[in-house]
């Protein structure tokens, strides 16, 4: 039995010490966010993690002006799909952006967050 | 494989109630039981869609429930949970079931309550179907996921928010039309317009209602169809899925699992887009119809919001669709919601839809999506 290559747990770990990691597919250089067992593309299981740069455009965003009970306090807040430069895509929490100044294809940088004591996917200004 | 055939169709009124979601689904149920001119004793198993009823009611094992209170307490029962297709989900399995000689009939349906709690708790319950680890924490709610679907489609497209209130306005002046709607006014672009934002670019009037609500059909072989006076086929019906995470979909102005299960359901009908005479589609939010419209191959990618503006998919329209209103007007009683629009499309094939009804249709259409686009259902339907 092999080891799951990257864990949740894991990705979170890192990412809360400012480093994202995807994993690469071994095979087919499938590219995804984990966790993951089989790669999508080819079916294969040989994935070996790979460190992100944080930096990406945003590829759809929203801000959030009617919250969940947990997140009302927040309100109002932007969230995002940011393309990262190495071809996969993450979803953010926007900070230090004016809401009014965000548009689709903005350079972003990564930026970890605790939000409820859980760490998060943040974005701020590239 | 065996055909099957709808028999029997009921459904609440949509909107608020101070009844459990067993006892609104038993009201649907007993309709449709009376619709079919059956006793309950002919029921054989109950497939059952119910969604937040552990968080909304306190309630798990809803199945049983609602069979119990419905009165065939000893029927095998289960419950789906796909989130909002969770009753169209149901009424797959239930056909595969019949097709495949197990049983004769089967009642399908579902049911929700969810009026019962403030907007910001029922606003949380909804977003337990993103996930739990990346989206709930950074506080992603509905709105949101199809806000983010309709920027995509805005960026890729140069759809416009004013083609998008045109999706509400159509659906508002269909449910006029409908006793069972929870909104029966029109509304106009303006009011949509300068309604409040909820989650930009998507405003109040982009957004379907929490509704209460319960809806029924019940399903039969071709043998027992036969002896029915009005039966309306099974032509299609198929399911598909795709990831769950936004983050992980190739192209969020798409809904690949809503191409994936038409092109099923198209195949097992032998039938074309062009073929479909009406259409009860997933309008949670009304770029959901725009998005609908074209991954069903109603309209070219990019082209639904042209479409909606034209207004070719209003009753009267080259294709109509949610003359009941859609889940905008009709309302979006989750557990219920796959089933409702299965009574709609039936209603308008025995063409029992009055005021609303498409001249000569022959062949419907139900869409139905769960979750972060993640489940869609696709069923077709025709008659005699």
């Amino acid at each position: 039995m092999t080891e799951t290559a990257v864990t949740l747990k894991k990705f979170f770990e890192t990412a809360r010490d400012g480093r994202l990691t995807a994993i690469k597919c071994g095979r087919c250089g499938n590219l995804e966010i984990p966790p993951k067992e089989f790669c999508d593309a080819c079916g294969q299981r040989d994935w070996k993690p790979l460190a992100l740069s944080g930096d990406g455009t945003i590829a759809s965003y929203t801000i959030i002006r009617v919250a969940p009970t947990k997140h009302a306090g927040d309100a109002p807040y932007a969230v995002a799909v940011v393309k990262l430069r190495e071809g996969v895509s993450l979803f953010g929490r926007i900070v230090d952006i004016p809401l009014d100044r965000l548009a689709v294809g903005m350079p972003v940088r990564f930026r970890p967050l605790v939000i409820r004591n859980e760490t998060a996917v943040g974005f701020g200004p590239a | 494989m065996r055909r099957v055939a709808v028999i029997g169709v009921g459904v609440t009124k949509f909107g608020k109630h101070d009844r459990t979601s067993a006892e609104l689904f038993a009201e649907a149920a007993r309709d449709a039981l009376i619709d079919a001119e059956l006793s309950p004793s002919a029921v054989q198993a109950l497939y059952y869609g119910n969604v937040v009823g552990s968080e909304t009611e306190k309630q798990l094992h809803t199945g049983p429930q609602a069979a119990s209170v419905l009165g065939i307490p000893t029927v095998p029962t289960t419950r789906f949970e796909t989130a909002c297709a969770s009753s169209h989900a149901a009424f797959r399995h239930a056909t595969m079931e019949i097709a495949a000689g197990v049983s004769d009939i089967i009642m399908v349906g579902g049911a929700e309550r969810v009026l019962n709690v403030p907007t910001a708790e029922s606003t949380e319950y909804f977003a337990y179907a993103s996930d739990a680890s990346w989206e709930q924490t950074l506080g992603l709610t509905f709105p949101g996921v199809f806000a983010l679907v309709a920027r995509a489609h805005m960026a890729k497209y140069g759809t416009t928010e004013e083609q998008m209130a045109h999706v509400a306005v159509k659906n508002h002046r269909h449910g006029v039309l409908n006793p069972k709607a929870q909104f029966r006014k029109e509304i106009t672009l303006d009011t949509v317009m300068t309604s409040p934002y909820i989650a930009d670019p998507l405003k109040l009037y982009d957004c379907c209602p929490f509704t209460d609500g319960g809806a029924a059909v019940i399903l039969a072989s071709e043998e027992v169809a036969r002896r029915h006076k009005r039966p309306i086929w099974v032509l299609g019906s198929a399911a598909a899925s795709d990831y769950m995470l936004l983050h992980d979909k190739k192209d969020l102005s798409r809904v690949p699992a809503t191409e994936r299960a038409a092109a099923a359901a198209y195949r097992q009908a032998g039938l074309e887009p062009d073929d479909v005479d009406v259409v009860e589609l997933h309008d949670c939010f009304t770029i959901a119809e725009i998005v609908a419209t074209e991954g069903l191959g109603l309209f070219e990618p990019g082209a639904g919001g042209i479409a909606a503006e034209k207004g070719w998919t209003s009753l009267g329209g080259k294709i109509p669709v949610n003359t009941s209103g859609g889940l905008k007007a009709k309302g979006h009683p989750i557990g219920a919601t796959g089933a409702a629009q299965i009574v709609e499309i039936v209603t308008q094939l025995r063409r029992e839809a009055g005021q609303r009804q498409v001249d000569g249709a022959k062949v419907g259409l139900t869409h139905t999506l769960g979750g972060n686009t993640a489940t869609v259902l696709v069923s077709l339907f025709g008659r005699d």
